[in-house]
């Protein structure tokens, strides 16, 4: 077995930076293929995906409580925060990378595969070396050079037991403000309640509650409130059948789901703002990505010490949807009819100022492309 | 439909509407509405619709590549908008992308050319109404859809430049 890798308190603030990266980084994959869906077709898609965005989204809060109560100061705006797709995620072996697609079945394969359960049990390694490819990776360890995790879920497993083993010996571990808490007042949700994060207890609901939702820690199909895991959300989409309780893992005995997976916009994989000829759509592109940079901004400055803002963040968030909307429904020139989609670029210029629309010139010509 | 009448038909809307290319695309309705408009007219004043307004395009040409805005104005009114065929067809396009609905000819026009069922006031798809440019003209959202979110009400209408006074051309 590897030795732990979390030693202190700066060895966890790195790894619950690292976490709440990995669920922003899982967002934009989803938010592509949820909105090339043409509208009013593929509900049971697009109810799946939506489902399943909106929970990350918890948990990129949650992790955002967890590092404020050990004296963290959450950073969405810090480069690399948002990853260059394709990216590769822990997988152990390099087999697949994460793409920006349209619904597809491609598309649900990269999002088993992302949310999939850990195959380690108990004393098994779970840290294995990364390749030396060069790429980004969703999921390394923050304090060995070198290491990644197998999984999603064995990435929090070892951050459950750093956590357990420096509180054990720091009892002054969770000093951060309480003021700084995002609780629910200030988060508007589906899929799972926010809650404070204030000492070890609350802490390990936190993440045990991600690890469950996402991949099933303990493997389960449903975790503690009856919700099914984000990896049998989306086998359902590959095996045509709804779960119910008490199905085995590869037999859902539930309705059957329909899918057409014509109704999509064939939007760009991984699209980058060098595929846009310059013109009017490569600026739309242009302002999504400025957007979503001061959208981080804005999210930062709630995780550090004013929730309520998280209330603005809700309008924000449909304004990017009414950006990606306008890109997918556009055809990418010079790309054999594929259509445009949004690139995820954050400029680096972008400041926390939350009005972007002032700035958005400035922001746009930092865009080095 | 070919390509190039697709083509053809956006850069219409375009100098009709005001609205950008990318922007009416991204109604994702363009395709629809170009069928409902020919479907109205017909293909023949279809094709007349879209040729007059190349002609007008060219009348408006300046040496540098461009249009001369106060040209082009002049020439859609000459070509296009006082003309007795083209111009009830062409309010009505202007009509169809700001309220996504298709409004009939006016008897005058459909006694002298034949009415089409098509040509009757009609919705053209459940969409349509939430993507009338109506909506981001007036910096506004349809009522009942497109919810732009709690609270959004206390911001500053988002306006860009290019509709602001004196803005550059």
């Amino acid at each position: 077995m590897t030795a732990p890798t979390i030693a202190n308190r700066d060895d966890l603030i790195s790894y619950l930076h690292t976490a709440m990266a990995l669920e922003h980084a899982t967002i934009p994959p989803y938010l592509t293929a949820y909105y090339s869906i043409h509208s009013n077709t593929n509900s049971d898609a697009a109810h799946i995906i939506r489902v399943v965005a909106v929970e990350e989204m918890l948990h990129l809060t949650l992790a955002a409580n967890v590092l404020n109560a050990i004296g963290g100061t959450p950073d969405l705006t810090r480069p690399g925060f948002v990853p260059s797709y394709p990216a590769y995620l822990p997988d152990g072996e390099d087999d697949f990378t994460v793409d920006l697609r349209p619904f597809s079945p491609e598309a649900v394969e990269t999002f088993c595969k992302i949310e999939r359960p850990g195959t380690t049990s108990g004393a098994g390694p779970r840290l294995v070396q990364t390749a030396d490819s060069g790429r980004p990776l969703l999921v390394s360890s923050p304090t060995v050079e070198g290491m990644r995790f197998y999984s999603i879920g064995e990435f929090y497993a070892e951050i459950i037991e750093g956590l357990e083993k420096v509180a054990a010996s720091d009892p002054a571990l969770f000093c951060g403000d309480p003021a700084r808490q995002v609780g629910p007042e200030s988060f508007y949700s589906g899929g799972g309640a926010l809650f404070p994060v204030t000492d070890l207890d609350s802490a390990l609901r936190a993440l045990h509650f991600i690890a469950d939702q996402g991949e099933g820690l303990d493997s389960g199909l449903y975790d503690d409130d009856g919700e099914l895991a984000h990896y049998y959300r989306f086998r359902q989409l590959q095996l045509g059948r709804y779960y119910e309780v008490g199905d085995e893992p590869d037999a859902p005995s539930g309705p059957p789901l329909f899918v057409t997976w014509d109704d999509v916009y064939q939007v760009k994989v991984s699209a980058r703002l060098a595929d846009y000829p310059p013109g009017e759509l490569a600026d739309a592109a242009r302002q999504f990505n400025a957007d979503y940079g001061a959208f981080l901004g804005l999210l930062t400055k709630a995780f550090n010490g004013q929730p309520a803002l998280l209330q603005d963040a809700v309008w924000y968030m449909f304004r990017l949807r009414d950006g990606i909307n306008q890109l997918v429904r556009n055809p990418l020139p010079g790309s054999d009819w594929l259509h445009a989609a949004p690139t995820f670029e954050i400029p680096a210029a972008v400041g926390s100022d939350q009005d972007a629309s002032r700035t958005t010139g400035e922001m746009a010509q930092a865009v080095s492309r | 439909m070919t390509a190039r009448s697709f083509e053809r038909f956006l850069n219409l809307s375009v100098d009709l509407t005001a609205f950008r290319e990318t922007e009416l695309l991204g109604t994702g309705l363009a395709h629809h509405y170009l069928a409902k408009v020919r479907a109205a007219c017909g293909d023949e004043i279809f094709a007349d619709l879209l040729a007059a307004h190349r002609l007008a395009r060219s009348d408006a040409s300046r040496d540098a590549g461009d249009r001369d805005p106060v040209l082009l104005d002049r020439a859609l009114r000459h070509r296009i908008f006082s003309d007795d065929t083209l111009g009830p067809v062409a309010r009505n396009v202007i009509k169809l992308w700001y309220a996504g609905m298709w409004y009939g000819l006016p008897p005058e026009w459909t006694d002298r050319y034949g009415a089409r069922a098509a040509a009757a006031t009609s919705t053209v798809t459940a969409a349509s109404y939430q993507e009338g440019l109506l909506w981001p003209a007036i910096g506004a959202h349809p009522p009942g859809a497109k919810a732009p979110g709690y609270g959004s009400w206390a911001q500053p209408p988002r306006i860009e430049d290019r509709y602001l006074k004196r803005a550059a051309k």
